[in-house]
């Protein structure tokens, strides 16, 4: 069978495992980067919201609230700009817009 | 001057042009025609056009015959004589220079954050591979050298960067087959992997709706190419061109502090280096290295390996399916082959048709940038071997 060996089994065998290994490791690590930054990023946030002097959070770090349409919450996005994209997810979907329940609505 | 004649010099003149020179070499008249083809893929069919037309145009140069355009540097009797220009642009495929960044131009585009939301992504992303290897066996059975096996399996990442640095460290005569190969199914994906969704999926399963993405911090996101670069370039060494440039063109991305750079890297630097890669890549296909049994057997292994690695990662998915005990859709799973978002994209139409209400597309994107991972990492360890 050509330059088929039992070796190229083997060589394809060790690839696909190397990959595997590889990303294995990078899955568990991303976790561990997750908690480690976020517990980093906790008390430095405690720390700006704690002191006395200054009893409300910075609004720029929080996402604003700009409304509420109906019992949609409005994150960062006005109203017309929703309504477009209501109207757009119940188009694509095909499901009217009245049987579509949005909870919220926020820019990314 | 008295010996000018009018005849005779015309005469020269169609003697020494390329129209005379087909004559004695009909196979480039060939390559011109493959290259109009390729001109009606790119341009009337809209497949990969930004890959394709320069592709196309290089081998029409370079099929032209006495341009010299594909010319070494030599010396003759003393006097060094000056490359051709296609010859010039083309070091920057032997030096791996273009794919790189071409990589550094897809890492300042593509968000990490599906990923780093759901990290069981990146397993889907490794078993997506399996066409590398399965073509690469196929390819050995066909009677290719190991090398070239090597370089024609790694079609199988659907990534072309990846595939033109691998073909051009191992398998450089047949860079060109390999390049239009990767290229052309990438944009066949839509028709390649619905049939083998619906083939291995079932209904219940591609109806899955998906949890929402928990949100990604922006320190997270700066962190993780650091990271990326750090573990897989020091495990694999081989893959530092192309992790090393797309984990840079990340970091531009999400640091922040950057912002024309990252905007220099996935506009105008990624526009100028296709230009140039497409040119290399079309210029190596020249007709005694293209008109070949070969280029046929490899369009066919390239065909085989997307197919294969469609396969692994929707039968992964179905493994992931199981058990998360039914919460995660094995359509994500084909999105594992690189393709960047065109793989996701079709995740996300197979699912809507499914379930109307189903929108995979940002879940689809996690197994989709994995790939691109995978695909680095699985042809680093192909250079690596055969890499000598």
């Amino acid at each position: 069978m050509g330059n088929l060996t039992a070796s190229s089994f083997l060589v394809a065998l060790s690839g696909m495992v190397i990959v595997f290994i590889m990303l294995i490791v990078l899955c568990l690590i991303i976790p561990i980067i997750s908690k480690v930054v976020l517990a980093v990023q906790k008390p430095q946030i405690n720390n700006r919201v704690a002191p006395t002097t200054r009893p409300k959070a910075e609004p720029a770090a929080q996402p604003s609230i700009i409304g509420v349409a109906g019992e949609v919450a409005l994150i960062d996005v006005d109203e017309k700009t929703a309504a477009c994209i209501m109207a757009i997810v119940s188009h694509e979907t095909g499901i009217p817009l009245s049987e579509l329940i949005f909870k919220s609505i926020k820019a990314i | 001057m008295s010996d000018f004649s009018f005849i005779g010099t015309l005469q020269k003149i169609l003697m020494e042009s390329g129209f005379a020179a087909f004559a004695e070499d009909p196979r480039s008249l060939i390559m011109i025609i493959v290259a109009c083809v390729l001109f009606y893929m790119g341009i009337g069919k809209k497949f990969e056009p930004l890959l394709l037309v320069p592709i196309a145009f290089g081998i029409l140069l370079s099929n032209f015959p006495l341009t010299g355009m594909l010319n070494e540097p030599a010396v003759i009797d003393g006097v060094t004589k000056s490359p051709g220009f296609l010859w010039v642009i083309y070091q920057g495929v032997q030096h791996a220079i273009y794919p790189s960044i071409i990589f550094l131009g897809i890492g300042a585009m593509t968000d990490f954050g599906p990923l780093i939301a759901r990290p069981s992504s990146l397993l889907l992303g490794a078993a997506a591979q399996l066409g590398i290897f399965t073509a690469f066996l196929l390819a050995l059975a066909l009677g290719f050298e190991p090398a070239v096996a090597a370089a024609i399996g790694v079609i199988g990442g659907a990534d072309g960067p990846t595939a033109i640095l691998t073909a051009s460290k191992l398998a450089e005569d047949y860079l060109p087959a390999i390049a239009i190969a990767a290229y052309s199914y990438m944009a066949l994906i839509p028709l390649i992997q619905p049939p083998l969704m619906r083939l291995l999926t079932t209904q219940k399963e591609r109806e899955v709706k998906m949890e929402q993405l928990r949100v990604v911090t922006k320190t997270e996101k700066i962190v993780f190419p650091i990271a990326v670069a750090i573990f897989v370039i020091l495990l694999l060494p081989d893959t530092a061109p192309l992790i090393g440039m797309l984990m840079l063109g990340n970091l531009f991305r999400e640091c922040g502090v950057v912002d024309r750079l990252s905007d220099t890297a996935q506009n105008a630097l990624i526009n100028i280096v296709t230009i140039f890669l497409g040119l290399s890549v079309g210029c190596k296909a020249v007709a005694e290295n293209f008109l070949t049994l070969e280029t046929i057997k490899i369009i066919i292994l390239g065909l085989l390996a997307f197919m294969f690695s469609t396969a692994g990662g929707l039968i992964f998915g179905k493994i992931m399916y199981k058990l998360s005990g039914g919460k995660i859709n094995p359509l994500i799973g084909s999105a594992g082959v690189s393709a960047v978002p065109m793989a996701a994209r079709v995740s996300q139409v197979e699912g809507q048709k499914a379930n109307p209400a189903n929108f995979l597309l940002m879940h689809a994107m996690g197994p989709n940038v994995a790939g691109v991972i995978g695909s680095a990492v699985a042809a680093g360890f192909m250079i690596k071997v055969f890499g000598g």
